[in-house]
């Protein structure tokens, strides 16, 4: 890795660390809400649904939420605007932005399954814990991407982290994150089997029942996922403020290219 | 001397609206110049195309011998920025960002000097976020010149800041060009293009009004300024003398003679010739008409 990746992975990690949001929303909340869960349920198939719910919560907070309200911030207060205009290739930017917040989802993930184990009784192996870890993984880069892409549309401030919020919890609910919801037309399912967040919460299930691959078809629609919304990005990332209505000659959008 | 930039029949538009119209002027390297003009002239527009931060709509700019928008990491590197606002990240140390931007450069300058330079030393491990502005515009500035820019362009970089701030930012800025870096300045201080620049861009509507030193420009400001304060106690000044601006001979005559009559001291009598302010003000106002 690059000298400068490097540095840029530790920048944005040390931004993670030194927002309460991201460890309040990313770690604490799902771990609390997993520890008072995770007791009511007798049968281990629905423990495990109720574990990768958590799971995936969590890292929704962390690699789309928290990501993506970060990313405007950055772009409202001319951070991004300054680093577009340095020596530094712009894809580093968004490649350490992305794996430092896929990392503390990672990390939350472990903290979770311990919770889970302590608290609830699940038995973790070691292939399982890797398993989850690697559905979060590319889970997490497929919804982070998903993040950068939608930057374009979001209004600067609070607007940003309502709009966000207001986008995956619907989401999460309909994929079965809180639970499996009965009576859903087939054709909604089927629309959220082709929507990140359900393929995500499917692979960590799967992983927790049978450590191993995730299957491939959860893995393929996270990784067209990925491809996709890194495309739009590059295509329509915004990194100027907004500026205010007298002074808008609003220029065109600057390439990611670098 | 080579041209740090170049700038031929630049224009941009916004839709129906032209914010500049027609702009040339060429900068020498390790120039000072500052680029001048009431808010909407098109000053920001001008430098953002400088920058790379948009496309001109037609003409040409080079800058350090590149077209901005096509300017590579190699180019990106001998620029520094202090743009119009802050943009910094609050979470961040001083000492952390400056050494963040110092990892960009090949031959950067010591975080410790940069810090000596922008007088933060006492406060490298403070994060940006709960410093006041004055100290959040010095790291600013800090971050532009960490990589020994050869082109430095500051916008606006002491708008608000308390006099003795400005003084000490002056100074780090002539001190990088004493090695020759180039700088374009935005202001709308005159007291400061006055003391940095070698060279005044004047923008208005779009296009140059002006481009001369700052002596050549006051001297095309009109007559000298005549400025004077009756003593406490003195008889006030006929109607003629104290509803305008008093400058040349006649004015100067008419003063004397109403002192003399009247025996009023002319300590505080001042004569001297337009200052930049004035000559701008002058400027502007013939190009508004």
């Amino acid at each position: 890795m690059s000298q400068t990746l490097t540095a840029q992975l530790k920048y944005q990690a040390t931004l993670i660390t030194r927002t309460p949001r991201a460890f309040i929303f990313g770690l604490l909340v799902p771990a609390l809400f997993l520890a008072l869960e995770g007791k009511k349920h007798a049968s281990t198939a629905l423990l495990q649904q109720s574990v990768a719910g958590f799971v995936v919560f969590a890292m929704l907070n962390l690699v789309y939420l928290t990501y993506a309200a970060g990313l405007v911030l950055a772009r409202e207060e001319g951070v991004l605007r300054r680093w577009y205009a340095s020596p530094l290739p712009r894809w580093q930017y968004f490649a350490g932005r992305i794996i430092a917040y896929v990392l503390m989802a990672d990390a939350a993930t472990l903290v979770l399954l311990l919770v889970a184990d302590a608290m609830s009784g699940v038995h973790l192996t070691a292939a399982a814990v890797g398993s989850v870890l690697l559905a979060v993984t590319i889970g997490g880069i497929a919804m982070a991407a998903a993040g950068t892409a939608v930057t374009r549309l979001l209004p600067p401030g609070q607007g940003a982290y309502s709009m966000l919020a207001l986008t995956y919890l619907p989401l999460l609910v309909l994929s079965g994150g809180f639970g499996q919801i009965n009576g859903l037309p087939h054709w909604l399912t089927e629309v959220m089997s082709y929507l990140p967040i359900q393929p995500t919460v499917s692979g960590v299930v799967s992983a927790l029942q049978h450590p191993g691959v995730m299957p491939g078809r959860d893995l393929l629609v996270l990784l067209v996922w990925a491809v996709a919304a890194m495309a739009v990005s590059v295509r329509c990332f915004r990194w100027d403020p907004s500026r205010p209505a007298h002074a808008r000659h609003t220029p065109a959008p600057a390439p990611v290219t670098s | 001397m080579t041209s740090a930039i170049e700038v031929n029949g630049l224009v941009k538009r916004f839709g129906p609206f032209t914010a500049v119209n027609g702009v040339s002027f060429a900068i020498a390297s390790g120039q000072v110049s500052a680029l001048l003009g009431p808010n909407g002239a098109g000053k920001t527009t001008s430098i953002e195309i400088m920058e790379g931060y948009q496309s001109p709509t037609a003409g040409t700019v080079r800058v350090l011998g590149t077209d901005p928008r096509k300017g590579g990491r190699a180019w990106r590197s001998r620029i520094g920025l202090v743009l119009q606002s802050t943009s910094l990240d609050g979470q961040l140390t001083v000492a952390e960002a400056l050494t963040l931007y110092a990892g960009l450069y090949r031959k950067p300058m010591p975080v410790a000097d940069v810090l000596a330079a922008i007088d933060l030393a006492g406060d490298a491990g403070t994060r940006i976020g709960v410093l006041s502005g004055g100290q959040k515009r010095r790291v600013d500035l800090g971050i532009a010149i960490i990589g020994r820019p050869d082109m430095l362009f500051l916008d606006e970089p002491t708008t608000g800041l308390d006099p003795e701030v400005r003084r000490g930012m002056w100074q780090v800025i002539e001190q990088l060009t004493e090695h020759g870096t180039t700088v374009l300045l935005t202001t709308h201080y005159m007291d400061e293009a006055q003391y940095l620049a070698s060279r005044v861009i004047v923008l208005a509507n779009g296009q140059v009004a002006a481009d001369a030193t700052p002596a050549e420009l006051r001297a095309k400001g009109g007559p000298p300024v005549i400025r004077f304060r009756p003593p406490q106690g003195s008889p006030e000044l006929p109607a003629a003398l104290s509803n305008r601006t008093l400058s040349g001979s006649d004015d100067l005559i008419e003063l004397v003679t109403w002192a003399r009559d009247q025996h009023v001291d002319l300590t505080g009598l001042e004569v001297s010739p337009p200052s930049l302010e004035d000559a701008y003000l002058a400027l502007i106002d013939k190009e508004e008409r």
